[in-house]
């Protein structure tokens, strides 16, 4: 780990001359300079989601995770308040919790054993005799360090190392809607994160993958080596699945016919979503399909059918929400890409149950999951297998510049931000301007 | 415990499983398996459910013949240099489990060692295969493999061959 002083940070002009409206440079992948200003200025200044409150439902409960260059517990406290601490005893800074989630109602230092409750104040000290007068168990100098700024919109638990944030609702803005999506089509109108997720981690840096999950265009040629065996393979031959996995392979076979009707939608801040996906033969609902048909029932039951017509009618992909979380309402999937190194990304991948609904919904996010965010899926590894050769090719001097031009001439401008077809790289270039604004910004 | 014949046969045919996979001869891996066979790898130690929990891997013959076809596919990107791999395993014990639609069925413990080298890379997984086998005529058939690796809820690179 290099110490923040050991690196030249770049300065707004150095930034500046690395984007241009259709190009960047390959520091923007491989400066470990320009990673540690993307650590203070994007992932310490941004609201960054955390855990998800089903995650941490009674006092005691914890996640641990990452934000910005710390690791850090998301907890539930003896008051139902939620807390983010970062996972570090003040005593010597020994590392406390050495799990990904559990439940403690104390959390305790095993090396001279400071004590501490899940709001990470310190609770006892074994032979307190020992310490001066002057020590105070209530002193926050000797609690675990707090996270000040946490929000939370509808479950999805966000925190900032800014002091001074806008509220999350700014930094949200029309991405609010994807949370809604995903929380309105459950019946009881709450979901609940399953308790298996993966961990996968790739060789390249956090914005390839964030690209790629704004691309529509690579799916055709990355994924072939499964498109063409599923389109080879009988329908319903598994017995497992009703067919949903080699579906999922196939759709990924959609090109120049499909991209026809689909629109990529880039917002300012970075963020980005792609409509009207699942139509034209895409991943569409089959017409004998009785779990959906029970699904949709339980939906109708609570919220009307009009209500249900319009939950179910939003018709997206990704939705990306700047700078590294992706959700997918329809089948309940969420990413999260935490940056690890400037050529190092941890990606956590997670569904939802939908709360009310059939059993057999929840069996197929999950079998979603699998399909595309196993490390033995046969889509996500060939999409890392590219993330990393561009991260081989960006780290070499030859070459500086990216290209990012394709839909350049065609993108259009509305109110709410950028639009283009499914061709076009709009949505990197939407992500590199708010990368700029971010890394330029010089006030928090 | 079983007679040293069969328990021998047992053994014969886990390693012949291996040497098909370590040869790339997917295709013969694969007719190991019955029609309805299963092969599943956790995503959790000691995981019992696979339609709750995510597994690494959970998929039937249908499905394992698409991957062992992008196996043998060219295009498979990840596959690019083709991974080369051996399978060590050890420590069999098999114990009958009744009848099979009239033919012996046996329940297979095994442990596993893989090291999977590709390009300048290597990795080591390891764990322990549980076997549901039917005898079929000399040889055996994979009813359901279970494949618990030490690590399986670590984070992982991808994975390609399967173990």
């Amino acid at each position: 780990m290099i110490e923040p002083h050991a690196l030249d940070i770049p300065t707004a002009d150095d930034i500046r001359g690395l984007v241009r409206p259709d190009h960047v440079h390959r520091r923007a992948y491989a400066d470990p300079a320009v990673f540690q200003l993307e650590q203070e200025r994007i992932f310490g200044r941004l609201w960054i989601y955390v855990a998800h409150e089903s995650q941490v439902k009674k006092p005691g409960d914890f996640v641990r995770t990452r934000l910005g260059g710390h690791e850090v517990l998301v907890t539930r406290g003896e008051d139902e308040k939620i807390n983010v601490l970062i996972n570090r005893c003040p005593h010597r800074g020994a590392r406390l919790c050495m799990v990904d989630q559990g439940t403690s109602r104390l959390f305790s230092c095993p090396y001279h054993a400071w004590v501490f409750k899940p709001d990470g104040s310190l609770s006892s000290v074994p032979h307190r005799q020992s310490y001066p007068a002057s020590f105070d168990l209530n002193d926050p100098i000797n609690h675990m360090q707090r996270i000040k700024q946490i929000q939370t919109y509808r479950g999805f638990i966000f925190a900032t190392l800014n002091e001074n944030p806008a509220p999350l609702l700014n930094h949200l803005g029309a991405m609010t809607e994807v949370i809604d999506n995903l929380v309105d089509r459950a019946p009881d109108g709450e979901v609940e994160m399953g308790e298996s997720y993966f961990s996968v981690e790739y060789r390249g840096n956090w914005k390839l993958h964030m690209e790629n999950a704004a691309d529509i265009f690579h799916p055709s040629f990355v994924h072939a080596s499964s498109v063409m065996p599923a389109r080879k393979a009988p329908a319903n031959a598994s017995i497992l699945d009703q067919d949903q996995t080699r579906e999922m392979l196939l759709a990924n076979g959609f090109g120049f016919k499909e991209w026809e009707g689909i629109q990529l939608n880039g917002l300012p801040g970075g963020h980005a979503y792609m409509t009207n996906i699942y139509s034209n033969g895409v991943l569409v609902q089959k017409e004998a399909d009785t779990i959906a048909t029970q699904y949709r029932a339980a939906l109708v039951a609570k919220v009307g059918e009009e209500r249900t017509a319009e939950i179910l009618g939003m018709n997206r992909f990704n939705n990306i929400v700047y700078p590294n979380l992706i959700i997918n309402a329809q089948y309940q999937q969420m990413r999260v890409a935490t940056p690890i190194a400037v050529d190092r990304t941890l990606v956590r991948i997670y569904c939802f149950r939908l709360k009310g609904a059939p059993d057999e919904m929840f069996h197929r996010s999950v079998r979603f999951l699998t399909t595309l965010g196993s490390p033995a899926s046969m889509i996500f590894s060939d999409d890392i297998e590219m993330l990393e050769r561009c991260q081989q090719g960006l780290s070499k001097d030859e070459g500086p510049w990216v290209d990012f031009s394709r839909g350049f001439d065609s993108d259009r401008r509305d109110a709410n931000g950028m639009l283009s077809g499914a061709a076009s790289e709009m949505p990197m270039r939407v992500q590199f301007q708010a990368w700029l604004n971010y890394l330029t910004a010089e006030a928090a | 415990m079983l007679d040293p014949t069969t328990q021998r046969q047992i053994e014969l045919f886990l390693f012949e499983e291996a040497r098909l996979l370590d040869s790339g001869d997917f295709q013969g891996w694969l007719k190991l398996y019955e029609p309805q066979g299963i092969y599943w790898m956790p995503s959790k130690p000691g995981q019992t459910d696979p339609l709750n929990v995510a597994s690494i891997i959970y998929e039937d013959h249908g499905i394992l013949s698409i991957r062992v076809q992008r196996l043998l596919e060219e295009r498979a990107l990840v596959l690019t240099p083709m991974p080369r791999t051996t399978h060590v395993v050890g420590n069999i014990e098999a114990e009958p489990a009744g009848q099979e639609a009239g033919e012996a069925a046996f329940k297979v413990g095994a442990t596993f060692i893989c090291i999977v080298h590709q390009g300048d890379k290597q990795t080591l997984y390891s764990g322990r295969h549980s076997y549901d086998l039917v005898r079929s005529g000399e040889a055996f058939r994979i009813k359901m493999k279970r494949v618990a690796l030490m690590n399986s809820d670590a984070t992982h690179a991808p994975m390609t061959i399967p173990l």
